[in-house]
């Protein structure tokens, strides 16, 4: 494993730990109830209402970080389900189906108050149906409307015109299904729901995000990046799960800080830093260490994921009269935006213009279908804005089928024959 | 090309293997045409706005144009298919509707958009994504009836005419006899058959390109020379698992001598479904038909999407062929529940996991012997 270079990634990586642990120790000690629910969830309603949520992804990560994943999926097939089937958004029901054969990470999750998704793709209905009967817990889901009118450079336009970027019809139904999420944490909290108490923490995720921001600018701005993609990850995402609570918001300007004083030190990641790389697509959980493989031969590093510039692209609203209609529009086309053309497209091109990118790697997610729509064109609108593209093919959770060597022989082949 | 023969059953199975021929011959008279990608864009209202709307198959060969733009592995072959052809031009089509079925189609739509947006030089039709959600809740019941209400206007742009309540009536009338004629052909199939699997898929399958009123006079006549047939004695098959619009499977199921009796599909037994109803606002009648009655991998909760499986298991059928492709990344989380079912019935069941088009030897064998130990159907 790659050295921690910032002081708040080891914080960040404690943090995470230690909440988790709180968590448990409120669901076994004191019956408090939690949830679990997908990456792309209103995350804000859960916390408003006091209910911790553990994110479907982020467990999927730790499982596949702790090299769980084979024999996890290897219980799956023994069940019936095919090889073929998504892994991504599968493997935490697969841990469950593991079970006490497989030493789940901290300690493992314990019963959910519920589960929740939005039906994206045609299979997270059906992995979260099943994963609720086997945990014994309820499930919610919110449906996901498609998106007909997509201008051009959404990034620009999801602050303050979120209203009309994310059209009205999608709104109205995301906001009455947040209604029925809203009943339901009620429900189990025995609370009310205060709608001001939204506005606060909007504000907050807000603050968070624009902090990230900056942080964004340092590190494009900089001559060398001063941080590597992965500690950026595990920065972001130890807030974004949280966002918006009081330690997520000093989190992200301790973050934006610590970034800030590296870039006026002239402190680099990598001082034989080169060639600058774009990995597009989710994190490569199993080997993390591949993202730093080809810093000291050529001085090539990684600088940009989605993780970063995401969260203030994808996460600050302006004009919070309506919180609950600005919460919808903020999860609502996360799909779009990330996977499909036009908007993942003109956005990692804008990315990487702006990151000053000389390479990109683009993840063709072996075990996650439905995400890996978009690619073609996220390549060619690299191309043709002269940023060579190589595509790569992995699970990023499963590494049964992962061939560490052989894939970093491929980048290097890349990084010989087009970047040098 | 148009068929030769007069025989009802003879001109549906040209129907069957040329899907386009009949619009395109409307085409040719100035009928507009419109591409629908599956079974929940409501035929009734775009055949009411004055146009002819036909769901558009897939062909088999290769698919360039797609494996430019469509990344290997995501997107079902029919799916790439039906993106080659409209993109490659290939029919005059006015419009390309697509509706929210499937997740596959709801990123052909976005595919589409942005062929058009980037290479205006391609001329494609414009493209609509009517937006009708599958999971059964009030909110989404309540947004799919806006989008319903939202369609006709959309569909009065298209064709430039506004389409009168009264219209929509009639097509629900003349859509509402051809899906009594395909009632009649599966219960031809059902209890004691009479006719096999790749010839009901085959004098179906037209209901989705020609006319419903042409439709229903050619399968009218045809069920009633059917209904003459002797009984099929032969193990009663249900395919169940990834939609399909080719008859190969069946054929090669057949051909080891069981017969198909039905599939959870579209494209077969669950075509027609129930008549719309013809009281109160026929929009609001169409919406209630596309979002209750019409099969969708997005429908949800599994308990409502199960119901027409488990129902038509209890009723007499030897065999369940669970057919999971390659392609397959959503109906195998449903397999196992759905094999514990037919277990529970003491019905067999079989996994495909090959396209029947490229079957390995091995695979074919596995499938005989399978059929051939098959129970026997009872005597009618």
């Amino acid at each position: 494993m790659s050295e921690k270079q910032l002081a708040s990634t080891a914080e960040a990586s404690a943090h995470q730990k230690e909440w988790f642990a709180q968590l448990r120790r409120e669901v076994f000690e004191r019956h408090q109830p939690y949830a679990i629910v997908q990456a792309d969830m209103p995350f804000e309603l859960f916390q408003v209402m006091g209910v911790p949520t553990v994110s479907n992804q982020w467990w999927a990560a730790l499982v596949s970080a702790k090299r769980l994943a084979p024999r996890c999926f290897d219980e799956l097939n023994a069940r019936g389900f095919h090889d073929g089937l998504c892994h991504y958004c599968s493997l935490p029901l697969a841990c469950t189906f593991a079970g006490d054969s497989v030493a789940a990470p901290w300690g493992g999750l314990p019963k959910p108050a519920l589960i929740s998704a939005r039906l994206t793709c045609d299979c997270i209905q059906r992995v979260f149906e099943i994963w609720a009967q086997q945990l014994g817990t309820e499930f919610i889901s919110i449906e996901n409307p498609g998106a007909a009118e997509l201008p051009p450079r959404w990034w620009e336009l999801s602050r303050n015109q979120w209203e009309q970027l994310f059209e009205a019809r999608r709104l109205d139904l995301t906001v009455n299904q947040f209604r029925v999420l809203i009943r339901a944490l009620e429900g189990i909290t025995g609370r009310r729901f205060e709608l001001s108490a939204l506005v606060s923490l909007m504000e907050r995720v807000n603050r968070q995000e624009e902090y990230f921001d900056e942080a964004r600018h340092w590190i494009c701005a900089a001559p060398k990046t001063p941080v590597r993609i992965t500690e950026q990850i595990t920065n972001v995402m130890a807030a974004q799960w949280l966002r918006g609570t009081d330690w997520a918001v000093e989190h992200a300007k301790k973050f934006r800080d610590e970034i800030r004083t590296r870039v006026e030190s002239g402190i680099a990641a990598c001082p034989q830093e080169k060639l600058r790389l774009m990995w597009v697509g989710a994190g490569l959980w199993h080997d993390t260490d591949f993202y730093t493989s080809f810093e000291s031969r050529y001085g090539a590093v990684f600088v940009w994921s989605m993780y970063l510039a995401f969260g203030p692209d994808g996460y600050i609203r302006y004009g919070l009269s309506d919180p609950l209609r600005a919460l919808a529009s903020r999860i609502v086309s996360m799909n779009e935006q990330l996977h499909n053309p036009p908007w993942a497209n003109e956005w990692i091109v804008d990315q990487a213009q702006k990151h000053r990118i000389d390479g990109a790697i683009v993840l063709i997610p072996s075990g996650t279908r439905s995400a890996g729509s978009g690619i073609r064109f996220v390549e060619m609108g690299l191309e043709k804005v002269n940023i060579p593209v190589m595509t790569l093919v992995a699970d990023v959770v499963d590494s049964r089928s992962w061939d560490g060597q052989a894939m970093r022989k491929r980048v290097e082949k890349f990084i010989e024959e087009r970047l040098c | 090309m148009a068929p030769t023969a007069n025989d009802a059953i003879a001109r549906l199975v040209f129907f069957y293997q040329n899907p386009m021929s009949d619009a395109l011959a409307a085409s040719e008279t100035g009928m507009p045409l419109v591409g629908v990608t599956s079974n929940t864009v409501p035929w009734e209202m775009i055949a009411a706005a004055g146009m002819y709307p036909v769901v558009l198959r897939s062909e088999d060969g290769p698919t360039p144009v797609a494996d430019e733009f469509m990344e290997p592995h995501v997107f079902h072959p029919r799916i790439r298919s039906i993106f080659n052809q409209i993109v490659s031009g290939r029919w005059p089509l006015k419009a390309v509707i697509i509706p929210r079925t499937s997740e596959q189609e709801y990123k052909l739509f976005l595919y589409l958009r942005e062929i058009a947006r980037q290479y205006p030089d391609k001329a494609l039709p414009p493209t609509y994504l009517y937006d009708l959600p599958h999971s059964r809740s009030e909110e989404s019941r309540e947004y799919g009836l806006k989008v319903t209400f939202a369609f006709k206007e959309q569909l009065e742009a298209i064709s430039g005419t506004s389409i009168a309540l009264d219209d929509i009536a009639r097509t629900i009338t003349e859509s509402n006899a051809a899906r009594s004629t395909v009632r009649s052909l599966i219960a031809l199939r059902c209890e004691t058959p009479r006719i096999n699997g790749s010839l009901a898929l085959s004098l179906i399958g037209p209901f989705w390109s020609i006319p419903r009123k042409q439709y229903a006079e050619l399968a009218q006549e045809a069920a009633a020379k059917l209904r003459l047939l002797p009984p099929l004695c032969a193990p009663r098959i249900l395919v169940k698992g990834v939609s399909t619009d080719d008859v190969t499977l069946h054929n090669i199921l057949e051909s080891f001598g069981a017969v198909v009796v039905s599939e959870d599909d579209w494209w077969g037994e669950r075509s027609a479904g129930k008549d719309i109803s013809t009281a109160g606002d026929p929009i609001a009648a169409c919406f209630a038909k596309y979002y209750s009655d019409s099969p969708s991998p997005r429908t949800f909760p599994g308990v409502v999407a199960d119901s027409w499986f488990e129902e038509r298991s209890r009723a007499g059928i030897e065999g369940v062929v669970f057919y999971l492709p390659d392609e397959d990344y959503v109906f195998g989380w449903d397999y196992p529940r759905h094999k514990n079912f037919v277990d529970s019935l003491g019905i067999p069941s079989l996994v495909i996991r090959d396209d029947p088009r490229r079957m390995k030897t091995s695979e074919r064998s596995r499938m005989q012997n399978w059929v051939e130990h098959l129970p026997k159907a009872p005597q009618s």
